[in-house]
């Protein structure tokens, strides 16, 4: 059953866990020549640890830009945007390569994999520059690619890719994992078993998963959805019992 | 420092395939045209100084009538000269049994036994005179050479007007000889003229030499040898009574300065050819990083997104660049080698060194190397700065549609209405890729304005063997005398078998002298109507000689500063050498040498003679059993000094233009390559980044070839803008090239006649069209079904 909250700066963390990430009056504005864009307007939000958080939301919602400015990809034009007790506003470009480097590992729509490089290749992209890193073959066998690591993207399906592409987000073991519609470019069943992998990585590696997706129903899974419409958030609900990703359907 | 990182770079470097290759060629040529003329350049310069060094190389000349031995000791007193050596030196006319024509040949003295004397000789076959008999010779190298001459044979030459048989013991070359060029030649010519070594002893005997000499080489002290003129003119002070005819300081002596030229010559060379290849190598770059760097976009971002800096991604492309450079450095230090190797071989024909080995100069190659990869650097820079200036998320995003609009030349609405559609599409991308067009069009007019600067330098060469033995020295034969002749020998020469017409010549070595400015020349005093001899003008205009007064050379009227109307004070050398104020009415041009024309009779009576010949220009019957007769009569002349022929002065100057064609047929390979190379690249990535358009135009029904044509309008535009600009560049490159191999001797003409164009236009259409190709086999190829699915 879901709860839902009833606005969305009321969406009171929950006790048991600390919170991850905390942004507050967070705004985005985009210069396109000679016109303004707001793309996101007074956001307040709170991760917690462990969370599986979805934000759902059509097409130039925001929820790219603002997944974008949480891994510190880009910066918010106004607010404050915290990750534990260090305000990502305040940090130097430096800061926020070391920030993305330890913290954050992004899993995109399209996978965004070195067309160069073999699967297992591709992970040690990122393991080689992080400081406390999964095994790479063993993250491989996590993501069920054990007898594909030496495959190129060319050679793997879209499935596959994208799990390679997981593997390489988990590998350097970031505390925080987000996804931008990563079901986006699958197939319904593909998708469902990228889904089942994210939520298998949140269970067995205690990571905080940040999920954004144009796809309502993959919300179902996820502990609290929050709904972006206009740049703004919408409303948050929270799952009291979230379902397996074999459950769901679109 | 990253692993996978370097495997990535790896891979796309395997992968690059035809556009790594054009690249890696034009990189490649620089550096072998760096390699190969430094290295020649070196090989030359190090070959002439350890030459000089173990030989001894004198630093002065001084020719005089007669000077008895006794009188050198104050000579060697004066400060500055370290040490002197005196020794006979007469011309002579060699008669060889297998030649027809008599030789011409330099005889000088060596001490009978072996010491190291100043501008000592290295025995290379056979040995140094021994005790058994006087009349002993040994022959320099390349005339023996020729005419298989061998140490044990007996050869005959006319010494002081008897027929001398002389023993040849060995055969030798010089460092005062590394370009044996005859009296007044300007190339080499061992088939018609030699050194011949006489023992001291015995030519103080023929030569009525006894106890004296006729010419003294000498070393100076090092701070003498800088600034010579002082100590030379003290010299020739004191020699004065001795009727000092010549004095030449080291750098005016003629082997050294045609090596010394030569030298100098592929220096500038080296600098300015290189650095063409490299400069459109580094443009043609920055365009390929640009373009590589836009198309690993989503890659940047992903990079950056999961953690890595900036300084991390910019080496990894500026690394990518710097394996470009470095191949492309080590294949030009290989063909650089290899073609040092073959200029070093083609220089051992024209100079004798007693080592010219191709040597490899590591600082030279690390050089090239370092200079390769800085061009590779500098070409990725724009490109990677680029990269570095994209926000993660900014990469990330689809990369927005190019600005596009109205060109400008829309604007020219009559013009543009009448573009077909293709020539419209081509026209906006040629204005809305701005860069990439200007690098197409500069390195296609560069690779023009080699074309055209080859061809230039190619017909240069032929027009001046044309203008100066057609047009100015038309006589087939040149006689001169050991010393001056009255009217008689004139009637002499007229009366030789198979002579047409004969002219004579009164040549007059002096020094020019205008104010601080002194020359050393020669006036060539000429009838007033002579034929054989035809100074000339600019516009190849036959000059008058002037009846009073002189014609003088632009070269020299330069060198002096001398206008027309001007008077210049003449020093005579021989004879009374009180000096003559002449006026400059004519001046004339010519490609060789700093000719000075006077009116024989004038030329006579200011010498106050009545007639006076130092030789005879003879026109001859081409029948060759007449020619023979002559020459037989010749052989047996004992006055003639030298005897040159036009024809075989000729054919020496057309085995340096042969010489100097294949070093235009190599400047036309690598203006081909720059051609070839860039458009190829410009191409290929054109389409590249094209190839949706290029999927979508075959959905929608169009046929590759006329998707390849909306291509070769592209190259077309600019290889006609590239052709234009450089056809200009060419002639102005060429000039400057005239400007500076621009020596006393020799001058190249700058002539831009109409084939020079018209064979440009054929090659760079030729090169474009190969290029095209290339691309049009990658239109075929392209799997545009594929491209047309897949997304951006």
């Amino acid at each position: 059953m879901t709860v839902h909250e009833s606005s969305p700066s009321t969406n009171a963390p929950d006790t048991s866990r600390l919170p991850l990430m905390r942004l507050s009056q967070v705004g985005k504005t985009f210069q396109m020549g000679e016109v303004s864009v707001e793309v996101l307007r007074d956001i307040e939000l709170s991760v917690l640890e462990r969370e599986f958080l979805v934000m759902v939301g059509p097409s130039g919602s925001g929820k790219t830009t603002l997944l974008n400015i949480m891994g510190g990809m880009d910066l918010a034009s106004v607010g404050q945007v915290w990750f534990r007790d260090r305000d990502l506003m305040r940090f130097s470009p430096r800061d926020l390569t070391r920030f993305r480097r330890d913290s954050i590992g992004f899993v995109f729509q399209f996978y965004n994999l070195v067309p160069n490089l073999t699967a297992r290749e591709n992970v040690l992209v990122s393991t080689e520059i992080s400081q406390n890193p999964l095994d790479v073959d063993e993250t491989l066998d996590l993501v069920g690619l054990a007898d594909r690591m030496n495959h190129f993207p060319s050679q793997l399906s879209g499935g596959e890719q994208q799990r390679v592409a997981i593997a390489r987000a988990i590998a350097k073991n970031p505390e925080l994992l987000l996804c931008d519609e990563p079901t986006g470019a699958l197939d319904f069943e593909t998708g469902k078993m990228v889904l089942r992998l994210l939520v298998d990585v949140r269970e067995r590696l205690g990571k905080t998963i940040i999920l954004i997706t144009h796809n309502s129903a993959i919300g179902q899974i996820a502990d609290r959805v929050v709904h972006l419409r206009s740049g703004q958030i919408q409303g948050i609900d929270v799952n009291a019992s979230p379902q397996q990703p074999e459950e769901i359907t679109w | 420092m990253v692993n996978v990182l370097d495997r990535k770079l790896w891979r796309e470097v395997r992968h690059s395939g035809g556009l790594l290759v054009a690249i890696v060629s034009l990189i490649a040529v620089g550096v072998m045209c760096f390699i190969y003329m430094r290295s020649a350049y070196h090989n030359l310069e190090i070959a002439q100084r350890e030459y000089y060094q173990q030989n001894r190389m004198a630093d002065f000349w001084v020719d005089l009538k007669k000077v008895p031995l006794a009188e050198l000791d104050r000579v060697a007193q004066i400060a500055g000269v370290t040490e002197i050596r005196p020794r006979i030196q007469f011309f002579a006319t060699v008669d060889l049994e297998q030649v027809a024509a008599p030789l011409n040949g330099l005889v000088l003295s060596l001490p009978d036994r072996q010491q190291h004397v100043i501008n000592d000789i290295v025995l290379r076959r056979g040995g140094y005179f021994s005790g058994r008999r006087d009349n002993e010779v040994i022959v320099n190298d390349a005339f023996a050479r020729h005419h298989r001459i061998q140490p044990g044979d007996w050869i005959h030459l006319l010494l002081n007007n008897r027929r001398q048989e002389l023993f040849v013991v060995g055969t030798a070359i010089s460092c005062e000889f590394v370009y044996l060029v005859g009296p007044g030649a300007i190339s080499p010519d061992p088939e018609h003229f030699g050194v011949f070594y006489l023992k001291k002893t015995f030519a103080e005997e023929v030569f009525n030499f006894s106890g004296a000499a006729n010419q003294i080489v000498g070393l100076l002290a090092p701070e003498a040898k800088v600034h010579p003129d002082e100590t030379l003119r003290r010299i020739e002070g004191m020699l004065e009574p001795y009727g000092v005819s010549t004095t030449t300081p080291r750098d005016q002596q003629a082997s050294h300065r045609f090596l010394s030229d030569e030298i100098r010559g592929l220096g500038v060379f080296s600098r300015i050819m290189p650095a063409i290849f490299l400069a459109v190598a580094a443009l043609v770059l920055n365009v390929l990083m640009t373009r590589l760097i836009d198309q690993q976009r989503t890659i940047i971002g992903s990079l950056k997104a999961i953690g890595y800096e900036d300084s991390q991604i910019f080496w990894h492309f500026a690394r990518f660049s710097m394996a470009i450079g470095l191949m492309g450095g080590l294949v030009g230090l290989g063909l650089g080698y290899g073609m040092a190797g073959f200029v070093t071989q083609l220089y051992r024909m024209f100079y004798e060194f007693p080592r010219l080995d191709n040597q490899v100069y590591p600082g030279t190659y690390v050089s090239g190397v370092l200079i390769s990869i800085t061009c590779a650097l500098v070409g990725c820079l724009h490109g990677a700065r680029a990269a570095l200036r994209l926000r993660p998320a900014e990469a990330m995003r689809p990369r927005p549609p190019s600005p596009g609009g109205v060109i400008w030349l829309e604007r020219l609405s009559a013009l543009w209405r009448r573009c077909s559609f293709g020539w419209r599409l081509a026209l906006r991308n040629l204005v809305r890729q701005r860069v990439r067009t200007a690098v197409g069009v500069f390195a296609a007019a560069m690779g023009t304005a080699l074309l055209v600067c080859g061809f230039m330098l190619g017909g240069a060469l032929e027009y001046l063997i044309t203008f100066q033995f057609e047009h100015i020295m038309r006589s087939d034969m040149d006689l001169s005398f050991h010393d001056e002749r009255s009217v008689a020998a004139l009637h002499e020469a007229r009366r030789l078998p198979a002579v047409d017409a004969a002219e004579p010549v009164f040549d007059v070595g002096c020094t020019f002298v205008n104010g601080s400015r002194r020359k050393r020349g020669v006036i060539t005093g000429l009838v007033s109507d002579a034929r054989l001899t035809t100074p000339r003008d600019q516009q190849g205009r036959a000059i008058r000689i002037p009846d009073v007064g002189l014609a003088m050379s632009r070269t020299l009227a330069t060198l002096l500063d001398l206008q027309v109307g001007q008077p210049v004070l003449v020093e005579p050398i021989k004879g009374s050498r009180e000096p003559l104020r002449m006026p400059i009415i004519e001046i004339s041009d010519s490609y060789i040498g700093t000719a000075v024309y006077a009116n024989l009779a004038y030329l006579s009576q200011v010498r106050g003679e009545e007639f006076a010949a130092s030789g005879v220009q003879l026109a001859v019957h081409p029948a060759a059993t007449q020619r023979k007769a002559l020459f037989r009569e010749l052989k047996r002349l004992p006055a003639l000094k030298a005897v040159n022929v036009r024809a075989d002065v000729i054919q020496n100057m057309q085995m340096i233009v042969e010489t100097q064609r294949i070093f235009v047929y190599l400047l036309a390979i690598f203006a081909g390559v720059i051609f070839f190379c860039s458009l190829l690249n410009m191409s290929l990535i054109g389409l590249a980044e094209r190839q949706r358009e290029v999927a979508t135009l075959r959905v929608l029904g169009y046929s590759p070839w006329v998707i390849g044509g909306l291509f070769l309008r592209e190259s077309f535009v600019i290889t006609c803008l590239g052709t234009l600009l450089g056809m200009p560049l060419g002639y102005s490159l060429s000039m400057l090239l005239a400007v500076l191999y621009d020596t006393e001797m020799f001058r190249f003409p700058v002539l831009a006649p109409p084939d020079v164009w018209l064979r440009t236009i054929v090659l760079a259409a030729t090169f474009a069209l190969l290029a095209h190709a290339a691309t049009q086999r990658s239109i075929l190829k392209l799997d545009w079904l594929d491209q047309s699915k897949t997304r951006e």
